[in-house]
């Protein structure tokens, strides 16, 4: 059987009085890379918000690791090993992209050989950290951004990273670098659980698919399985699965 | 010689003015709350380190640690006490609770020191430094150049420190520094501090220059407010460079034309805001690289 890295189990979570989580079952193993899809207001990006903590659940559970991390603060949950790459630009456009990429191991900056390995290590796994090191991030393109804002994640070693729409706004060569580093990062031991607009281009690149519809999972399986689903395929894929 | 002259006094002034606006600006930048108080916090510790003076007869300079630790201390208070439960409300509400600040802290001074003008004469008051022809008054010339230090002591801490660092992450992109995991309190609270940091180094330097008395604060605010607006809101540079001008076309004007000096100060912001409305090195849109 294989590794749960998270599980989260009958979680209902909203804002205000609503409930956009109704009873969500969700659990994520070691090394896969987990695409969510589902119509808008589905409650893809709610799903992000309790596992990062910006949201608290109003029942249920988040295990990460085995460990209950239900309710913790961000930054409780950022140290325990989850790292987010938002949807919305994220880096400090006055800052390099040396400063940007430092400032992802901020929780561990006391530690400053562990920061300088850390640092090496980024760089290795997104050149461009080390290529455009004294750049402004304002100045990138928008792929590099994005492949900065990765490097940023992985500065804490996370055991988890979290990606809210990995390719949007990305012209196609930028979008198969992102695709390049994101299967490096599972090919490393790390777990990519991430919500794509673009199900194709998301279930081409994981390993596993979660379908989510009115707050629950609908369906889950391994990412071809999802995607030849008949159903699926008609609901998102159009007739573009015809050709 | 004599441009050189009004050209030094000018650079002079410009130092002090940066020092107290990157403190208004610095807020501004990390909080969006616009510092109105920061005059008050001024003239509070240019009081204080008279009546430390009165009292003792100590060298006002060696004042500037001390009244800076105790007005970052007063700014940290401040934030946490009341800005930090009014910031929720919003911009305006912000800068209506820092107006009220400022104008309970003149009414106290008021009572507390009198509403006479006070000035801190230390042996060198009316002494000057004489190179060539150029005649440098020691309290200008120890103003401009304590400032300066001040002031560059901060921008490395800005740009070195973890902690400055963490401030200038906020002041970029709030969410974004909430994502590598940089508490938003404890950035505003070290922001808000180190803005009256700034305003206790500057009440000593000034005491040293000019009379002080509680309403005084009104003139210095309306000063740095606009410093920061000519230099571009939230931007240190900025409120840098826009001091220089202001120093020096002040200098100038009270050269020359001394009763217009207020109007030249004000009138440089009017016309330079006219083709550049964001400001000196202030950005037009944010949105464009922050969301």
């Amino acid at each position: 059987m294989s590794e749960a890295v998270l599980a989260m189990v009958d979680v209902q979570a909203g804002y205000g009085g609503g409930l956009v989580l109704q009873g969500l079952d969700l659990q994520i193993d070691k090394g896969t890379i987990t695409c969510i899809v589902g119509p808008n207001g589905a409650g893809k990006s709610t799903v992000f918000r309790v596992i990062s903590g910006l949201i608290k659940p109003k029942s249920g559970t988040v295990t990460f690791l085995g460990k209950d991390i239900t309710g913790q603060s961000p930054s409780a949950v950022l140290r325990a090993g989850v790292a987010q790459v938002p949807q919305n630009r994220a880096l400090f456009p006055e800052m390099t992209v040396h400063e940007n990429v430092l400032l992802g191991g901020y929780a561990i900056r006391r530690d400053r050989a562990l920061l300088k390995q850390r640092m090496a290590m980024v760089e290795e796994m997104v050149p461009l950290v080390r290529e455009r090191a004294k750049e402004h991030a304002g100045n990138l393109s928008g792929g590099q951004r994005r492949m900065v804002e990765i490097g940023r994640a992985l500065m804490l070693n996370p055991s988890l990273v979290l990606m809210d729409e990995p390719s949007l706004g990305l012209d196609p060569k930028s979008v198969a670098k992102v695709a390049l580093l994101i299967r490096e990062m599972a090919a490393s031991g790390r777990t990519v659980l991430m919500v794509e607009q673009n199900v194709r281009l998301g279930m081409n690149l994981a390993t596993h698919g979660v379908v989510m519809e009115q707050g629950k999972v609908r369906l889950t399986g391994d990412a071809a399985g999802i995607a030849d689903n008949p159903e699926v395929a008609t609901m998102y894929l159009g007739k573009a699965r015809e050709d | 010689m004599e441009i050189v002259q009004i050209l030094a006094f000018g650079i002079l002034m410009g130092g002090v003015y940066a020092l107290l606006s990157s403190g208004v600006t610095l807020i501004f930048g990390v909080l969006d709350v616009v510092n109105v108080a920061q005059g008050s916090f001024l003239v509070f510790s240019a009081l204080l380190t008279w009546q430390i003076w009165d009292l003792t007869g100590i060298e006002p300079l060696l004042l500037i640690p001390v009244m800076g630790a105790l007005m970052a201390f007063f700014g940290w208070i401040i934030y946490r006490g009341l800005v930090k439960r009014v910031v929720p409300q919003g911009p305006g509400m912000t800068v209506l609770l820092m107006f009220g600040v400022a104008i309970a802290m003149e009414g106290i001074l008021n009572i507390a020191f009198g509403n006479k003008f006070k000035s801190v004469t230390p042996p060198y008051f009316t002494q000057s430094l004489q190179i060539g022809e150029l005649v440098l008054p020691y309290p200008q010339l120890i103003s401009g150049v304590m400032a300066a230090i001040v002031l560059v002591g901060l921008f490395f801490y800005l740009k070195l420190s973890w902690a400055g660092r963490a401030l200038r992450a906020s002041a970029q992109n709030k969410d974004g520094a909430a994502l590598v995991g940089i508490s938003s309190i404890k950035a505003s609270s070290l922001a808000f501090a180190i803005g009256a940091m700034t305003a206790g180094v500057g009440g000593v330097l000034l005491i040293i220059m000019y009379p002080i008395y509680p309403a005084t604060q009104y003139d210095w605010i309306a000063k740095l407010l606009g410093i920061i607006v000519l230099g571009g809101m939230g931007s240190i540079p900025g409120a840098v460079i826009a001091s220089m001008i202001l120093g020096i076309s002040e200098a100038f004007a009270q050269a020359y034309i001394p009763q217009w000096s207020a109007a030249i100060f004000f009138g440089v912001i009017l016309v330079v805001l006219l083709f550049r409305p964001e400001g000196l090195l202030g950005e037009k849109t944010r949105e464009d690289v922050t969301t």
